[in-house]
């Protein structure tokens, strides 16, 4: 598989889930899925497809945006407002919905999860008063949601904002002390947790070009030493971000996304938003090329200090 | 679950229980706040299977085909009927396959109920750790199987879910969402893994039921419910759901820090019923711990099902003949005063 074919059979496959009143479907022939609508449009866009499609998706998005800003996995569940980073993502460039991006924007900058100061007797090992998002209201912050913001808040030239700045210290602080991250808990009664591959890959996305490389050498270590072995779109995709993300992209990772496609027969076939995801991690070995996630300034001093 | 668990109405009390809870009052004045509200329910009676299995290379599906017959399920009951398997599928790592159901409990599972005449079964689960379910799918042995004998496995972090109120209200959850596969089954199957838990004292076929609330509702991991409680939301999802069957893979359980970091127990046993409250309390004392100092179970009692030794009937093997008791770690609080004695 090349670049240019890889983009080609995104914008082909991705034009089979495309719905007739507009939005992605989740799965082939299911009804409409709005991270998979935002997904879709960041897969396009690294993969230079339709302008039509993609502001036609950005429209979706829009009409699904609660007044507060929020966008959710549908509109009778607004607790489920994981996908507004995803949207802000994906409204960038899009002129027609810059009013929605900003309204969006505002809600992130507001909204945080459940924090409370750390008591002596707390078995859980990380500082819970960081702040960073949540998956779902009210409830704590958690490291995959939290990067997807630090993305989306960078992207927008929120970088420097507070919040932002206190994320990634949230992020740093819940990294393992062996390397890698999972979804946010490193160590429980005293035992160092497990880290995952998805979780390390967004965490090394949402820090690259803001701490030093020494701060997540171990992690990078981690992720190299797993992405061969890697072949669920999920954990591959966020992977190969995250390895591109400091310029660690391998030298086979095309060759493991097909591999990683050629499963879909075993899995009965990758829902929209898993086929994007790793779509973005194929396209990103292409370090010249737009990548829609990724800032590549991670040479810089760093601006963060690690979470003691 | 059975008829007599359908008798709840208001906060988890029938009018004979109250007007029963009423004249005990009376009889105790003002000691009545100090008794558990369990000694007012009605008692419930239920039966369990335990069946001795060695290693998970024996003749499974054999043993739940033994267990589901000597329990009662009668063949009009299967027959003709979607079963939905829902195992303990948490996450994956090297060396530690007894974090998760074993996969040939499930094959023995399916193979028991296409047997006994269901004319579908399919695996589901949503893992509260991983936001890659296929990875752990894969990672777990569990896809190698499935797709060797051609039954499907469902996401349900991933599927868009239905409303029901919470008939359990003990959370401030108002409704639960559950994946809408759900209506399109008949039976769901709790097939759990028989573990130590370091928030709720021990994990078991009620417990497991958390992964079948999608995580696109409920988050990575299903932190809604930990912030309505645990032990709530167990009672709350199990009150709702009302599955209909529990297998808890206890070949090879994890004692000391589960359900995660805990070490493998090898107690040789599958411990079946319709009750999962009932299953549970049997799976703990075969543990060695005293299913009323687990504080859900002891709040499911008489309510969800019976937990008493005395109002569980018995079936297969003895469980004095199989209790091991698992390790319990002082350090941690959810295990302390746990053990039966």
């Amino acid at each position: 598989m090349s670049p240019s074919s890889l983009r080609k059979s995104v914008e082909a496959v991705l034009s089979r889930r495309l719905l007739s009143d507009g939005g992605m479907a989740g799965r082939l022939g299911g009804p409409l899925h709005i991270d998979s609508t935002a997904w879709g449009v960041l897969a396009l866009r690294a993969s230079g497809g339709a302008h039509e499609v993609i502001e036609q998706l950005c429209t979706v998005l829009v009409r699904e945006q609660h007044g507060d800003g929020r966008v959710c996995m549908n509109r009778a569940n607004p607790a489920s407002f994981w996908p507004t980073p995803l949207a802000v993502l994906a409204w960038q460039n899009s002129i027609a919905s810059q009013a929605a991006q900003s309204r969006a924007v505002h809600f992130l900058l507001s909204t945080t999860g459940v924090h409370f100061p750390k008591q002596p007797t707390d078995p859980s090992a990380h500082d819970p008063n960081l702040k960073g998002w949540p998956w779902i209201e009210d409830t704590h912050s958690w490291v995959e949601p939290t990067a997807l913001c630090v993305m989306a808040l960078r992207v927008v030239g929120h970088g420097q904002h507070d919040r932002v700045r206190e994320a990634l210290r949230m992020i740093l602080d819940r990294q393992l002390p062996h390397g890698g991250w999972n979804v946010g808990n490193t160590l429980v009664f005293g035992r160092e947790l497990y880290p995952m591959p998805e979780s390390t890959g967004a965490a090394l996305v949402g820090l690259a070009g803001e701490v030093d490389q020494k701060q997540v050498a171990r992690s990078i270590d981690y992720l190299q030493g797993e992405v061969d072995r890697l072949r669920t779109p999920i954990s591959l995709g966020w992977s190969l971000l995250g390895l591109s993300a400091w310029d660690r992209w391998p030298a086979n990772g095309l060759a493991l996304v097909e591999r990683c496609l050629a499963n879909q027969g075993r899995y009965g076939g990758y829902d929209t938003s898993s086929l994007c995801l790793v779509a973005l991690g194929a396209l990103a070995g292409d370090s010249n090329a737009y990548s829609p996630l990724i800032q590549r300034r991670h040479s810089r001093p760093t601006s963060v200090a690690a979470a003691s | 679950m059975s008829d007599s668990t359908d008798q709840r109405s208001v906060n988890g009390l029938t009018r004979r229980q109250l007007l029963l809870a009423g004249a005990v009052g009376v009889a105790m004045g003002s000691g009545l706040l100090l008794v558990p509200k369990r000694l007012f329910r009605v008692p419930q009676h239920a039966d369990t299977f335990v069946a001795k299995v060695a290693d998970y290379q024996l003749d499974i599906a054999d043993a739940i085909t033994r267990g589901i017959r000597e329990l009662g399920v009668r063949p009009e009951e299967l027959r003709g009927k979607r079963i939905l398997l829902k195992p303990n599928l948490v996450e994956t790592a090297s060396g530690a396959p007894h974090i998760n159901t074993h996969p040939l409990v499930l094959r023995g599972a399916i193979e028991a109920f296409l047997r006994l005449g269901a004319s579908a079964v399919m695996v589901a689960e949503g893992p509260g750790h991983r936001r890659d379910t296929l990875a752990v799918y894969e990672e777990s042995g569990l896809a190698d199987v499935l797709t060797e004998d051609r039954i499907p496995f469902h996401d349900l972090n991933y599927i868009t879910g239905y409303d029901l109120p919470n008939a359990g209200r003990q959370s401030r959850l108002k409704t639960l969402t559950f994946p809408g596969l759900f209506q399109e089954v008949d039976w769901i199957v709790s097939v759990a893994k028989m573990k130590t838990h370091h928030w709720a004292g021990v994990t078991l076929s009620m417990k497991n039921l958390f992964g079948v609330m999608p995580g696109i509702y409920y988050g990575w991991p299903k932190n809604v419910l930990h912030h309505a409680g645990i032990e709530n939301s167990i009672l709350d999802i199990n009150a709702t759901l009302k599955p209909h069957f529990a297998i808890v893979d206890g070949i090879v359980g994890m004692e000391g820090d589960g359900p995660i970091m805990g070490d493998p127990k090898k107690v040789g046993v599958l411990v079946m019923g319709r009750n999962l409250a009932a299953v549970d309390a049997t799976c703990c004392r075969i543990m060695g711990v005293d299913p009323y100092q687990v504080s859900y179970l002891e709040r499911a009692d008489n309510w969800l099902g019976p937990i008493s030794e005395r109002a569980i009937e018995q079936r297969g093997d003895l469980i004095a003949s199989v209790r091991t008791n698992f390790n319990l770690i002082e350090a941690i609080p959810a295990h302390r005063g746990l053990r039966l004695t």
